[in-house]
């Protein structure tokens, strides 16, 4: 059953119930299995982009070492190794005994340049190149198959987005824009490498627009793309998505190339 | 004069239609049941002079767990209207599959004040029950929220004295509605697909027409609606 929440909360929880489904997107997308050779590495940049941009809040217990083993599709000895790093980046607190774990701690200065020099440029042009792909494949397929009922909830993200009052909000809902653009593609093997690519790079694109005050930019992109949806002209709703993640790399590569190592 | 493929056509069709319905039809029939015990309960607790509240429809969960996994049914549950119970505005009794075997409850975010807030009402299997549907299918499209799968939500309406108080829901996978209808479709000569109400293709026995895809009223095409289940059988010659 579709809905369209997704944020801070896991949902309403009360004692006594049994584990929820986590139903949010951006939720799905932090804690969905991680595909990447670095492990650790990678454990460290999805929870330190998803701690920068207010995805998790600060003072926020994170679940259980073994839980988020299990949601991230890695081993305990990894996750141990990653909270760790985080730890030294003070960006998570561990606490023993009751009422411990793991709590999130948000940096006072958030520096991109920290996030970047985690990646090597040719990295980042590889990632743009798949994100271009999947986005551009999608689009094209859902303009082809889109009926105005599809259309609905991606107005509706524009609008919501507009109105936004803070750049976390913003970001949540642009991650959600994306998922219901993907969604109307009709496909869910696309959809859910959609919700994982924005895991592995969306933050980080994300960032980047902040950096540079790109936000007018990037919604008159994503308008266009759901006008070229809704007009059913595969064509240009490729190309359009295709641009908007590759404009947004090249931003990002700039930004790299410019971080001292 | 009417060439023997027509006849064969028109009662391979017929065939196929009698069979999408019995499936559709049990799978309302279950919500049925699911709408008859709410009501059932809502209407006890009216009676014993207090407002329903989320407790009591933990009642329904005997009946969802055994209807949970049978005749296709992937996720089931009772989605409240907003304000109906006594300590939640918002309320879903839902329930879907686990790869643990056991049910798991869906539990989205239903504070109104939160960035993150659920709001069912905007959603097809909502707003046609609650705008008088009798039975509601909605889909396929790609569940991205629960389960990551193709499918479709069937709803019906669940009322008290007539007043509508929420809805009765099932969610079914596309892949196993289409085992079920997909042998009846390929009986038919020539091409022919299941649309919903808005014209995407549900099963079809052609790749010219997948699943997902929209039929916006090529010609040549004979559609026919089936009885009580919002789905069309479009079919064409050979």
């Amino acid at each position: 059953m579709a809905g369209q929440g997704e944020g801070e909360s896991y949902g309403v929880r009360r004692p006594g119930d049994r584990v929820a489904v986590p139903m949010n997107t951006t939720r799905l997308a932090v804690f969905s299995p991680l595909d990447s050779t670095g492990r650790v590495d990678a454990v460290v940049r999805r929870l330190a982009d998803a701690i920068a941009l207010g995805l998790l809040s600060d003072g926020e217990q994170l679940p259980s070492e073994a839980e988020l083993a299990g949601r991230l599709g890695v081993s305990t000895v990894t996750l141990r190794e990653a909270l760790m790093a985080l730890r030294q980046q003070g960006m998570v607190e561990t606490r023993r005994g009751r009422g411990g774990g793991s709590f999130v701690r948000v940096p006072a200065e958030l520096d991109l340049g920290i996030h970047l020099r985690t990646f090597a440029v040719e990295e980042l042009r590889d990632l743009g190149d798949h994100y271009a792909a999947i986005a551009g494949a999608a689009a094209r397929l859902a303009a082809q198959r889109s009926l105005p009922s599809d259309l609905a909830p991606l107005w509706r993200s524009l609008a919501e987005m507009a109105d936004a009052e803070s750049s976390a909000e913003r970001r949540r809902i642009d991650g959600r824009f994306h998922i219901e653009l993907a969604a109307a593609s009709q496909s869910a093997r696309l959809t859910r490498e959609e919700i994982r690519l924005q895991a592995d790079i969306g933050p980080l694109l994300w960032l980047s627009h902040d950096e540079v005050g790109g936000h007018d930019g990037v919604a008159a992109q994503h308008r266009a793309i759901a006008e070229a949806v809704q007009q059913n002209d595969g064509e240009r709703a490729r190309a359009l998505a295709e641009r908007h993640v590759l404009d947004a790399i090249d931003l990002l590569i700039e930004l790299r190339l410019r971080v001292q190592e | 004069m009417i060439a023997k493929s027509d006849v064969e056509r028109s009662g391979t069709t017929e065939q196929a239609a009698t069979r999408v319905c019995r499936v559709a039809e049990e799978m309302f029939g279950v919500l049925n049941e699911v709408r008859e015990l709410t009501a059932a309960r809502a209407r006890a607790v009216r009676d014993s002079g207090r407002r329903l509240a989320t407790a009591d429809l933990e009642g329904l969960r005997p009946l969802l767990f055994r209807r949970l996994g049978v005749v296709l049914i992937s996720g089931i549950g009772f989605i409240a209207a907003p304000g109906l119970l006594a300590d939640a505005p918002w309320y879903l009794e839902w329930w879907q599959e686990s790869p643990s075997g056991r049910p798991s409850q869906l539990l989205p975010d239903l504070d109104p004040s939160s960035s993150a807030f659920y709001d069912y009402t905007h959603w097809d299997w909502y707003a046609g029950p609650h705008a008088g549907a009798e039975r509601t299918i909605c889909g396929p499209y790609v569940d991205y929220l629960c389960t990551d799968e193709y499918s479709l939500t069937l709803s019906v309406p669940v009322t008290l004295d007539g007043l509508f108080i929420g809805v009765a829901a099932a969610d079914v996978f596309v892949r196993r509605f289409e085992a079920a209808v997909l042998p009846a479709l390929r009986e038919i000569p020539g091409p022919a697909f299941l649309t919903n109400s808005q014209g995407r293709v549900v099963v079809s026995n052609t790749a010219r027409w997948v699943a997902g895809s929209v039929y916006r009223g090529t010609e040549g095409f004979n559609v026919k609606p089936l009885a009580n289940v919002p789905l069309s059988l479009v079919s064409a010659p050979a």
